[in-house]
């Protein structure tokens, strides 16, 4: 390349050779005048100071930026830590307040029937652990190969087993250790699915309480599962699921109701027939 | 002698007054950096070849620095700052290269 060629040749500024001839031309001898000696000293000192700068500059940036990705991983690290502590101090203050209510009610015999008909409720709406016999299914991405999508876990596949097995007349469920309530939503965020807003990680395990042979039964004779192993032969996914005696759901977070009011004109023990 | 008191003195006065460069033209720090090493190079191969002259020197320095600083400037506003920065590195980078070979071919002989 000539233009390359150029540069290399070039190098050297021609201005000096120029300067030297016209020197050599005017003045023999060579005799250096100081000003001209400052005016070397005042451009070496300009290209020193602008190499420091420079080395200082970067210098005193990269910590910066480390330094502000610590600070938000150390927030978000003791803002996490928060949450769970808070969460861990509701819990055991709401099996204080059952605890409470409950020796309350057991006082009196309205009370008694009272508390019976709220453990029902409780139960039904999720807001307290559960336990039982019934379906435990497990579901995974396939063995990582190449990675692409196909081979994962979708939230729609989630969302039709849970629907098979409600339909298959399961009385409770949870996606690893998230309550499956009325409230709940298994959606996709990214690559990580969600379940009651919380992230859930693979293996996923749907544990389903209710009677375990008809829900295997019916589960299994579903078009859910049918299309679950139509995947495990296709992509390589991993499903399977197996009877259990004794299964244990945990409780829902409980989201809070700020909009929806019981209906006037009737008592709230009885919106259930 | 002179000169590596001008180059103690510049380190010094960098790391003791750390003087902020405006925000605005932290981008043209770096290649500013590269041009003035090009002249520096350039010098201290005209100063093993007994011509170099220091008029030369201060102006090629400073018009190296002002117009590579210029065209990143320029390429910034027309949206190819980069490419325009990858050029000058490219050729200031190919001059300092070739300007090293020949002031190690005047201090070693080799």
């Amino acid at each position: 390349m000539s233009l390359l060629d150029d540069i290399a040749k070039q190098a050297l500024d021609p201005a000096y050779a120029d300067a030297a001839a016209r020197r050599a031309a005017t003045d023999p001898a060579g005799v250096r005048r100081p000003a001209r000696r400052s005016l070397a000293i005042g451009g070496v000192l300009a290209a020193t100071l602008l190499l420091v700068l420079a080395a200082v500059q970067t210098h005193r940036h990269a910590p910066s930026a480390e330094r502000s990705r610590q600070t938000l991983l150390d927030q978000v690290r003791r803002e996490t830590d928060g949450v769970s502590a808070l969460e861990r101090r509701l819990n055991v203050l709401r099996d204080r307040t059952q605890d409470l209510s409950d020796s309350l009610l057991q006082t009196t015999k309205a009370g008694s029937a009272l508390a019976k008909r709220l453990d029902a409720a409780d139960l039904s709406a999720g807001t307290v652990a559960a336990t039982g016999p019934g379906l435990q299914v497990v579901v995974d991405d396939a063995p990582a190969q190449g990675g692409s999508g196909n081979n994962q876990v979708l939230d729609r596949d989630l969302q039709s087993l849970v629907n098979a097995l409600w339909a298959a007349g399961a009385e409770a469920i949870a996606i690893d250790d998230q309550r499956v309530t009325a409230q709940t939503a298994i959606r996709q965020a990214g690559s990580s699915i969600l379940v009651n807003f919380e992230p859930i990680a693979r293996p996923y395990v749907i544990t389903a309480i209710g009677d375990p042979v008809g829900m295997a039964t019916s589960f299994g004779a579903s078009s859910a599962v049918a299309r679950m192993r139509t995947y495990t032969q296709v992509y390589g996914l991993q499903f399977r699921f197996a009877r259990a005696d004794s299964l244990t759901v945990p409780r829902a977070p409980g989201l809070p109701l700020r909009y929806a009011k019981p209906v006037v004109g009737r008592r709230t023990g009885e919106a259930r027939q | 002698m002179i000169v590596a008191l001008a180059v103690a003195l510049g380190v010094t006065l960098g790391l003791v007054l750390q003087p902020t460069v405006p925000l605005d033209l932290q981008p043209y720090l770096p290649i500013a950096v590269v041009a003035a090493l090009d002249a520096l190079f350039g010098g201290v191969r005209a100063w093993l070849e007994r011509i170099f002259d220091e008029k030369v020197f201060v102006v090629s320095f400073v018009s190296n620095v002002l117009v590579a600083g210029l065209i990143v400037f320029v390429g910034d506003k027309l949206g190819v700052g980069g490419e325009l920065s990858t050029g000058i590195v490219v050729v200031l980078g190919i001059r300092i290269f070739s300007n090293a070979a020949a002031i190690r071919r005047h201090l070693f002989r080799a």
